[in-house]
């Protein structure tokens, strides 16, 4: 049906004047938006997006680099994941982007590199500083194809104050956690604090354990779950279960821990209300933020084993950048990836995020309270985060929400191993 | 508003009008034109080319193949989908009744001739301008287990000690603690479309029945809710089709936990999608989803717009 | 209602929701005050009143999230997304209201399966569809894309408002000799200034506070939205609240104000329509 009169063209303009407007924009928008592309003196434009985690060292180090500009975007890990499967998906992806090391969750190295969309970067120089243990997180059949600074360590917190007026000393062994856990008791402190409420933060204790009870016994542990010999429900998972159980069922950690937040964790450890926390060295800004001064927080290797001799610590690569193999500005990345590669650029990054350089020289420096961390580090007895290693993005999230049910007293330990077990399985 | 000034154009009269009787009175095709061009090009059609994802076995990256049906025979056999259907379920119900409820209450509230009235409707809305991520970040220290902390201790303040919780660390009350958590969000914006309602409704129509000798309460029943009619529509549909999709508000309070105890359809289909790297399995529930929404959603407005004829 | 004197009743009503509306303060309490501390004051005592305000994480925010920039790009994507939501969903649904074929209802149907459909549907494909456009980053691709996602929802407001009008004004404005166009502009806009208030402020808080959008479209590009800004300051592991909140907060405002003006806006205009 069409009008029978003509229309008034005010009343039209009055109703329809936003949308004339808005369909005269693109034009006039296109004209002044957008990247210049390729355009000024060759200088390449890079697209990079990282994890918030990254932007620190990335702002620095973006700025020092004069061989080609950068469009930046930072955004917390759950987004940037989405956000970049869904460009990687579409066939669009950044130059430079976040990538986790070895394999085990969405944005793993391993799992966007079965896609064939990670650029090879084995022919740049830093990549023999990789240290050996290191290998599986940056390599896939033997080509390098992330970047990452360093690794970060999972330990215990602790309050050097709490410790003090409960006259105890870091523990080298179980037994003496235990008995140092005890005492903190006694002297009306919360020896452990717990926020499982935030999913990730489950896991700590359990990798904290794991490499006494499973890696220090059979470093071939990984390879053999991968052959299909080996499995959590037969290895020193149990153990690691049953010890993690063993401090809640003593009364070390806080009450309900499943509504306790990774924040309220913090603020209890760095005001006194418990003594520890078992954490990534990664979050130790956050807790010196909370303190009432950044000296009060100390951290140790979380020994998970009888003799100090078999205590072995976990070290996982901290995460890294990859070169999208579909970049049409693949050379200008890679060259950037080479300069993070020097030496006093991996020391700067380090510094950033305060993990331990992927390798040192006399310039580099480490936070001090990560020293007693450094002999198990060169004495080859660190293993990566477990994760790492699994085979697909299922695992990681099923742990979690098995020490939950644990924790919670809705599963018992058979069931969450075997239930791991089933999905480590799961194809792909 | 000055309808009956408006109400008479200033064009000249027109000549007689020829056709139908009254399909004159129906407006022209080209007023919905545009709106179904934007629509097809933003929902439509890269709804449609997506479906074809829920029949392959497409990680989200990299290479695919058609795999059939396998995605949806593998959903029905999916115990953790059937628990996040259960949930979805229960929040739905929850946050339908009480958000509705108390959004009709605070309505009426500032509708009556209360003087705080403008800052009140501000102040009721408020939570619903802060994104949820955020309100649930708050939440998380209202829902603090610390005997003295933020809701357990304003209970204990008040005596009401015995009443404490660990209100999100509880598998069986985590549901129930994430759609209070909702409803506080939302219960201004179901008020804001009652009030939009409210406003509909004459005044003279209210001094009529005053003068027949109508108490509150009838004039509420035979008046006001009636007319009310559109306005219970909407947000009866908005806030069922809300529970239905919840994501952000669960994902950023309890990201489905404990365990898996607060996991919903859209939290599960999420996570299969970019943590577990499966985005046919993914599509294929979305899909599902959509059907079972777009069910119920036309159930409701069979029933609701019928309610609406009859008053 | 709207008649009775200021009595007993009235005065227990207004203390009750006076109550109530302390309730409802929650958020913005907690937001202003976790904005005005520093990180060990959040660690101490996050939610009681702060001791010694610090009004540096609003200064920090501005600059390390370049607020200001991000405040202009925000602005101008939710308004204009507004008014082609506006003029296009008013139209549309006056003639879905109005049209009585299967034909109208089937369209409306087709416009509400908007509403039910989950993202994740169409993202991938939409994305590439926005790529080869060449709108990525770009003020007028977000526009699009608002417009068409919450057509549905705004559609859906104001058919179920026209729907309960009288069609007497516009039918004598057409017997009159009007065009529908008119009719529509001069006679049934006006009419449905309450809901338009109602989808103006519903729509503008979603675009105004969506995150994942501009962060997939816009992410990089000059045109970053506040959320995004705000949201780059949370990281996995290390997190500065207090920066994050007082962006927050910086954000808010603007759509507070702005349900504030519209909200008397509608009543004055209620009660004018009253007299005249």
């Amino acid at each position: 049906m069409t009008s029978r009169f003509e229309p008034d063209r005010r009343g039209f303009l009055r109703a329809a004047g936003g949308l004339a407007a808005v369909a005269a924009m693109p034009a006039a928008l296109v004209a002044c938006g957008g990247s210049s592309g390729a355009g000024g003196g060759g200088s390449k434009t890079l697209r990079l997006v990282g994890v918030s985690d990254q932007q620190k060292a990335l702002d620095e180090l973006t700025k020092l680099y004069t061989q080609a500009k950068f469009t930046t975007s930072y955004a917390p890990t759950d987004q940037v994941e989405t956000s970049l499967r869904t460009q990687l998906g579409a066939g669009n992806a950044p130059d430079v982007h976040v990538v986790y090391p070895g394999n085990g969750s969405a944005m793993s190295m391993a799992q966007i590199a079965q896609a064939g969309l990670l650029a090879d970067l084995s022919s740049q120089s830093w990549t023999q500083l990789i240290p050996a243990n290191f290998k599986s997180a940056f390599q896939v059949q033997g080509k390098t194809l992330i970047y990452s600074a360093g690794s970060s360590v999972i330990g215990a917190i602790y309050n050097k104050k709490v410790f003090q007026k409960a006259g105890v000393q870091p523990p080298k062994t179980w037994t003496e956690l235990l008995d140092v856990c005890a005492k903190l008791k006694k002297a009306g402190v919360v020896p452990i604090a717990l926020g499982a409420q935030t999913a990730w933060i489950t896991q700590l204790i359990t990798y904290a354990l794991v490499p006494s009870t499973v890696y220090a016994k059979n470093p071939q542990f990984d390879s053999q779950m991968q052959a299909g010999s080996a499995s959590f429900a037969q290895s020193g998972w149990r153990d690691a279960f049953t010890m993690y159980l063993d401090l809640q069922k003593r009364g070390f950690f806080n009450d309900n821990p499943n509504g306790t937040t990774f924040e309220q964790q913090t603020s209890m450890v760095a005001t006194g209300k418990a003594a520890m926390a078992v954490q990534v060295s990664a979050v130790l800004p956050d807790f010196r933020k909370a303190a009432s001064s950044p000296d009060d927080l100390g951290m140790f290797p979380f020994p998970g084993a009888d003799s100090a001799d078999g205590v072995w610590i976990p070290a996982g690569v901290v995460v890294g950048l990859g070169v999208s193999a579909r970049s049409r500005n693949a050379d200008a990345a890679k060259a950037f990836i080479e300069f993070l590669g020097k030496q006093e650029n991996i020391n700067r990054w380090a510094a950033a995020v305060a993990c331990i350089p992927l390798h040192r020289d006399a310039s580099s420096t480490i936070d001090p309270v990560l020293e007693p961390f450094l002999p198990f580090i060169e004495g080859n007895k660190a293993v990566p985060f477990m994760d790492q290693a699994w085979p697909n993005a299922e695992v990681q999230p099923t742990h979690f929400a098995v020490v939950q049910e644990l924790l919670a007293g809705k599963t018992t330990i058979d069931k969450g191993l075997a239930k791991m077990d089933q999905v480590y399985r799961k194809k792909s | 508003m000055t309808t009956r000034r408006t109400a008479r154009p200033a064009t000249t009269p027109s000549p007689p009008v020829k056709g139908r009787r009254t399909g004159f009175l129906t407006p022209p095709w080209w007023f919905v034109a545009p709106a179904l061009l934007v629509y097809a090009a933003v929902v439509l059609y890269p709804s449609l080319s997506g479906v074809m994802y829920a029949f392959t076995d497409w990680s989200g990256i990299g290479g695919k193949s058609f795999n059939g049906l396998a995605n949806f025979r593998a959903l029905f056999h999916d115990e953790r989908a059937v628990g996040a259907l259960k949930n979805t379920l229960l929040l739905t119900v929850a946050i339908v009744v009480v958000q509705n409820g108390i959004g009709l209450l605070l309505a009426l509230g500032v509708h009556a001739r209360i003087r705080s009235r403008t800052v009140l409707r501000v102040i009721f809305f408020a939570p619903a301008v802060v994104s949820p991520v955020m309100v649930a970040f708050l939440w998380k220290y209202v829902y603090n287990p610390d005997p003295h902390a933020g809701l357990n201790g304003l209970l204990g303040a008040i005596g009401l000690g015995g009443l404490r919780q660990d209100w999100l660390g509880d598998p069986s009350l985590a549901v129930w603690s994430v759609a209070g958590m909702v409803v506080w969000q939302y219960a201004g914006y179901s008020m804001v479309i009652f009030l939009a309602g409210l406003e509909g409704v004459p005044a003279d129509l209210h001094e009529a029945a005053m003068i027949d000798g109508a108490g509150r309460f009838q004039r509420f029943r035979y008046i006001t809710w009636p007319l009310l009619a559109p306005a219970l529509t909407i947000n009866v549909m908005l806030s069922t089709i809300g529970g239905l999709k919840l994501f952000d508000q669960v994902y950023a309070a309890t990201g489905g936990g404990p365990g898996y105890a607060s996991e919903t359809l859209s939290t599960v289909l999420y996570k299969q999608a970019f943590v577990y790297g499966k985005f046919g399995y993914s599509t294929a529930i979305a899909l599902v989803l959509a059907l079972f929404v777009a069910a119920v959603s036309l159930l409701q407005i069979a029933y609701l717009r019928g309610r609406e004829v009859q008053a | 209602m709207t008649h009775l004197r200021y009595g007993v009743r009235t005065f227990l009503l207004e203390l009750v929701m006076v109550a109530a509306g302390i309730a409802f303060l929650f958020p913005v309490y907690a937001l202003i005050t976790l904005s005005l501390k520093s990180g060990r004051q959040i660690a101490s005592a996050p939610l009681s009143p702060p001791t010694s305000p610090t009004m540096a994480n609003f200064s920090r925010a501005w600059s390390a999230a370049g607020l200001g920039s991000a405040l202009l790009n925000s602005t101008m994507i939710t308004v204009a997304s507004l008014v082609c939501l506006i003029a296009l969903g008013a139209f549309a649904a006056y003639f879905l209201a109005r049209c009585a074929s299967r034909l109208g209802f089937g369209l409306y149907v087709l416009f509400l399966l908007g509403i039910v459909l989950p993202f994740q549907l169409g993202m991938i494909p939409l994305f590439k569809l926005v790529d080869q456009l060449g709108l990525l980053g770009t003020y007028q691709g977000m526009i699009v894309f608002y417009t068409g996602i919450q057509l549905p929802f705004t559609i859906f407001l104001y058919t179920g408002f026209i729907r309960a009008l009288p069609r007497d004004y516009a039918n004598a404005a057409l017997i009159d000799g009007a065009t529908h166009l008119q009719a529509f502009t001069r006679v049934v806009f006006p009419l449905l200034r309450p809901i338009t208030g109602t989808v103006l402020i519903l729509n503008a808080v979603f675009i105004w506070n969506d995150f994942f959008t501009p962060l997939l479209y816009l992410g990089g590009s000059a045109r970053e939205t506040v959320p995004v800004r705000v949201f780059s300051f949370v990281g996995q592991y290390v997190s500065d609240y207090g920066l994050v909140f007082a962006g927050l907060v910086l954000a808010a405002l603007p759509i507070l104000v702005v349900f504030l003006l519209l909200q008397r806006y509608v009543i004055r205009g209620f009660a004018s329509g009253l007299k005249g």
